[in-house]
């Protein structure tokens, strides 16, 4: 078998810049294989995949050398447009690469652009609806779909054009597990059933590292290749599962929650899980009573009851639209419920002194030209000046002077945050922070929110990761359609739920929540 | 930045564009002719000779070869093919400002649309700032149900609002000089505009009053008619948007110029062509 | 805005047709014509306009158009060197009242993405961008809301001068990278590779022929009578003398109420 896609030692460098971001990079893509990209951010897994279809370096500019071959045609000496029938590509931000309103003109699109004569566009078009299951949506507008539909129709519509290979970046960062399981699914059809190359790039491993059958694991600009679990064991990241695995020197590294049973049965398994002492909450900071909002008649919230402890990290978890955004904008005091009422100090809560919020789309907090300054914004407003402790706090003194545009995704989320902390309300809120955020940045945030609950003050992390809420929060909320239908210890809640269940609950039963629980316990 | 990698601080995306010397020339010329177009009531009496009765009822006529010599301006200036993807996005996105500008609930929207093409055009160069200044024009036009007969005219003007900014000192040029020729230019092009626009209507009133339209009159005595119409009419709106447009540059220039510096310069690039024999070894982008 | 199902009369027909009937308004200065066409206008608005948001379009120039005609009067009657022709002032009022009447009916009666997606290959990217940025439009709006209420989570002000930057600069600057996210997407799909293809191409159906047809009927009887001055166009006015209307004009207005009597709107 040939393969789709090959570099030969190439070497990249972006303009204005002196590190190369692809140093000798030698590997292969066989035909129809599903390959990751996996690497942590800034190390070049972006550049790695846009040099596949040339975007590197004709979109980009830079410096080149090497060459890097798409079914037998060279990216140096044709551009993107020219290979768009030989590589399709599917950015992050789905959303934003749409052309056209109609899902079914969207999906004709790329061919429009490749003179395919009308009648065989017609023929392909209906060839995408039924491939990846987007038939009933054919007439929607592409604005009214779901994440993971838009990612569907974004896939549809590189591939309808004809390629043979796919590469996505992040597919499924944006995406609630539901969204990301349609798009994982679909892409395993793609590969096993249609014969097309997929590969792609993704932080969720616990998501994808099942599915594909060779990884790329690149660092600092080089690119080494192997199976996922020799990747992921050499880069230290990865599932819980493998995280749990490289601890106890399993071999080879489970990737699957399956794959650790199977292990598991071998050995001897501890039986019952240490329950983590917590400490007692202290005392109430917030109160929330039959809260009821609707938006357009249609309820968000229903007679929402709550208390928020000092010293608490809640977990608010539930499905998409189950109204954990609602709640946490009520809390914060930016939206009025029509019912009920949230009391912190005995007076409503005032947004940005009692609570903080840090919205879903953490980008739009940021208008300032330096991590510092953004920083000093807040600070301004209340007659403090001190900006040190905030970027401590979050670990990202490096970046003081960093102008927030040039972050990474990962890296601004912990800047929005600090500049949210930094107005010194005891209470904060985050809105699904772990949306394209990376481990590294991750474990920054976790240890912050750690920190602020230990301090005295109260966090609530409205979330879908479940590793996140099993291994910071002290106490998780559920969400259904507005109501609150679960309320306790992680340990009790998530080992009740199949759904939102961690990895550890999976292998060993109800109680286990991280692997550092798993590993303490056979120690 | 050292002085063989950027020739001139100004970063623009003129060079992307591709412009070959003829087209320049053409361009020249039917911006010329966009002008004398615009100008025509003061122009045709003394162009078409003794006073004529005629005149009067030829007017609307000439109105339609105006628009004519407009369209072809527009045709030319906006359908040369080769914007490419980084071009028509960010006409769309900035576009897309300029709409939201001008929907009903923005007060002064309208005016407050100059800020966008002032701004753009300063960054990325007088072509892209006539594209988006009739883009957008155009655009908001359509979104709120607008497209009225002064169409032609309101594009070519404010894309010449947008061109204009281009002109003026760019990227690099300290923050003082460019704010504030940026800000005079708006104070100027927001009562220009307003003039220009206003002539179109002018000569639908020939009634032989000293504000009206002279068909007979010849350029001096035209140009005082106009400007005593004006003054009753308009120069109070014109008057406020240019201030209005003093005001929003000074205080979101900075910010809004260092962004779309940014963007100017991240989207600048142009291919170097690379010959075989070059091919292994490092080639150059840009 | 989403896409309509393909209206019965194509886009470029209504293009015609205001073009005829602006022509037609232009070359006379007779209330009588000119009333005509505002019934006219009426009459095809009724009929053919999409419902949504357009619609209120017809209303907005009615408006205009009034104001206008009132407008020009008062001008003359209160500027101190004007002629004192109220009446000419007035005619020529309606004149340009017309003007805008008929382009109330156009922008009512056409859809605004229809006419983008027809634009000749030579406008395909200046018609792109155009549509794009109208399908933009409401994320950038919402864009500024989410701003505003970042802002204020983080106890800004979000009053006054002082707070616009927070509020643009982020605005824009997200503006930005979506663009390049655009750009990159549309790159490799191939966008400006060579010669391109419709997916869906309007097809002109004989309503749209016909309204094109009889518009354009309707103009040239018009500028036949204005070039060979068969009947006055422009009565006088001082004082005001209106001459009986010409049937063959009132034929060619006639003719331009044609798509009035056609089955209407979108179809849905």
């Amino acid at each position: 078998m040939s393969d789709a896609l090959r570099y030969d030692d190439v070497t990249f460098t972006y303009p204005d810049t002196e590190t190369p971001a692809l140093a000798a990079v030698d590997v292969s893509v066989p035909e129809g294989a599903f390959a990751l990209a996996i690497g942590p951010t800034g190390a070049g897994k972006s550049t790695f995949l846009r040099a596949a279809n040339g975007l590197v370096p004709h979109f980009t500019g830079g410096t080149f050398s090497g060459r890097v071959t798409v079914a037998g045609r060279d990216t140096l000496s044709e551009p993107p447009r020219r290979l768009a029938d030989a590589v399709a590509f599917v950015p992050q931000d789905a959303a934003a690469s749409f052309v056209v309103d109609r899902v079914e003109d969207e999906l004709a699109y790329g061919m429009e652009n490749l003179g395919v004569d009308p009648r065989l566009m017609r023929r392909r078009v209906e060839e995408m609806l039924d491939l990846l299951d987007l038939a009933s949506l054919r007439d929607r507008s592409v604005r009214t779909l779901s994440g993971g539909e838009r990612q569907r129709v974004a896939i549809g519509a590189a591939l309808a054009a004809g390629p043979d290979l796919l590469v996505l970046d992040e597919p499924t960062s944006q995406l609630d597990p539901q969204g990301a399981e349609n798009v994982m699914a679909a892409l395993q059809r793609l590969v096993h059933d249609h014969g097309i190359t997929v590969l792609l790039a993704e932080h969720r491993l616990e998501r994808v590292a099942g599915w594909v059958d060779l990884a790329f694991g690149v660092e600092q600009g080089r690119v080494r290749s192997g199976s996922p679990a020799e990747v992921i064991r050499s880069l230290a990241v990865g599932p819980p599962v493998a995280e749990l695995g490289r601890a106890l020197g399993w071999d080879p590294l489970p990737l699957t929650v399956r794959d650790a049973r199977d292990v598991v049965r071998t050995m001897a398994v501890p039986s019952h899980p240490v329950l983590a002492t917590r400490e007692a909450p202290g005392e109430v900071l917030a109160e929330v009573r039959g809260l009821d909002l609707s938006y357009d008649r249609t309820p968000a919230l229903r007679g929402v009851d709550l208390d928020l402890r000092a010293g608490e990290v809640v977990a608010l978890m539930g499905r998409n639209g189950a109204g954990k955004s609602s709640l946490l904008r009520v809390i914060a005091g930016v939206q009025h419920a029509d019912a009920g009422l949230v009391h912190t100090n005995g007076h409503g809560p005032r947004p940005g002194v009692d609570v903080a919020l840090c919205p879903q789309e953490s980008d739009s907090v940021l208008f300032s030209d330096s991590v510092a300054l953004e920083i000093r914004a807040t600070l301004a407003a209340r007659d403090a000046s001190d900006v040190e402790p905030w970027l401590d706090a979050l670990d990202i003194t490096e970046l003081a002077a960093v102008h927030p545009r040039d972050l990474s995704a990962g890296q601004r989320l912990l800047v929005a945050t600090a500049a949210i902390a930094a107005t010194g309300a005891p209470i904060l809120l985050l809105d699904e922070p772990t949306r394209g955020l990376d481990p590294a940045a991750k474990g920054r945030l976790t240890r912050f929110v750690r920190a602020h609950a230990a301090s005295g003050g109260a966090v609530v992390v409205a979330t879908h990761d479940v590793e996140l809420a099993a291994g910071v929060a002290s106490r998780v909320v559920m969400l259904a359609a507005g109501e609150v239908i679960a309320d306790g210890d992680p340990a009790v809640v998530l080992g009740d739920s199949r759904v939102f269940a961690p990895q550890m609950t999976r292998v060993f039963g109800p109680g286990w929540l991280t692997p550092e629980q798993v590993v303490e316990a056979l120690a | 930045m050292s002085a063989a990698s950027v020739s001139a601080p100004r970063v623009r995306t003129e060079a992307a564009l591709g412009k070959p010397r003829a087209r320049v020339v053409l361009l020249v010329v039917a911006n010329a002719l966009g002008v004398l177009a615009f100008l025509w009531p003061f122009l045709l009496p003394a162009l078409a000779g003794p006073a004529s009765e005629n005149h009067k009822v030829d007017g609307p006529w000439i109105l339609l070869g105006v628009v004519g010599i407009l369209g072809a301006l527009l045709f030319l200036e906006m359908g040369r093919g080769g914007m490419g993807p980084k071009v028509v996005s960010l006409v769309a996105v900035l576009g897309a400002a300029i709409v939201a500008l001008r929907l009903p609930g923005f007060i002064a929207g309208f005016s407050a649309m100059f800020i966008v093409v002032l701004v753009a055009g300063n960054a990325f160069g007088p072509s892209f700032g006539f594209l988006l200044g009739a883009v957008g024009m155009f655009a908001s036009g359509l979104f709120v149900g607008g497209l009225g007969p002064w169409l032609p005219f309101e594009m070519v003007a404010f894309g010449w609002v947008g061109a204009g900014a281009g002109l003026l000192p760019g990227a690099g040029t300290p923050w003082g000089i460019r704010i504030g020729a940026l800000a005079a230019y708006g104070a100027l092009a927001g009562v220009v505009y307003g003039a220009i626009m206003n002539l179109w209507t002018w000569p639908f009133l020939a009634d032989g009053s000293a504000i009206a339209w002279d068909p007979s009159g010849t350029f001096a005595e035209n140009l005082r008619h106009y400007l005593s119409f004006y003054l009753v009419t308009s120069l109070a709106w014109d008057m406020a948007r240019a201030v209005g447009n003093v005001v929003l540059v000074v205080a979101l220039g900075r910010p809004l110029l260092g962004a779309l510096d940014r963007a100017a310069k991240r989207m600048r690039l142009s291919i170097v062509p690379v010959t075989t024999a070059a091919r292994r070894s490092a080639t150059s982008v840009g | 805005m989403t896409d309509r199902a393909r209206p019965a009369i194509h886009p470029v027909a209504w293009i015609a047709w205001v073009s005829a009937a602006s022509l037609i308004s232009l070359s006379t200065t007779d209330p009588v014509y000119l009333l005509l066409l505002w019934a006219t206008a009426w009459f095809v608005y009724q009929a053919q306009r999409i419902p949504g948001p357009m619609a209120r379009s017809f209303r907005m120039f009615l408006a205009a158009g009034v104001i206008t005609v009132v407008l020009r009067t008062a001008l003359v009657l209160f500027t101190p060197v004007g002629s004192r022709d109220v009446l000419f002032a007035l005619l020529e009022g309606l004149r340009l009242g017309t003007l805008l009447v008929l382009f109330g009916t156009f922008n009512a009666v056409t859809d605004p993405f229809g006419l983008v997606r027809l634009a000749p290959k030579h406008f395909h990217e200046p018609a792109l961008a155009t549509a794009l940025a109208l399908s933009i439009t409401p994320r950038t709006v919402a864009s500024v809301g989410k701003v505003r209420e970042a802002q204020r989570l983080r106890g800004l002000s979000t009053g006054g001068l002082r707070s616009l930057p927070a509020l643009v600069v982020p605005v824009l600057e997200r503006g930005i990278e979506e663009a390049g996210t655009l750009a990159e997407s549309m790159d490799a799909r191939g966008h400006g590779r060579g010669p391109r293809t419709r997916y869906r191409p309007e097809r002109w159906s004989t309503a749209s022929l016909a309204v094109v047809g009889a518009a354009a009927v309707g103009a040239a009887a018009f500028v036949a009578t204005a070039v060979t001055a068969r009947v006055p166009l422009h009565p006088a006015t001082d004082p005001l003398a209106l001459s009986s209307p010409d049937p063959v004009l009132l034929g060619a207005i006639a003719l331009l109420a044609l798509p009035g009597l056609m089955p209407g709107g979108a179809d849905r």
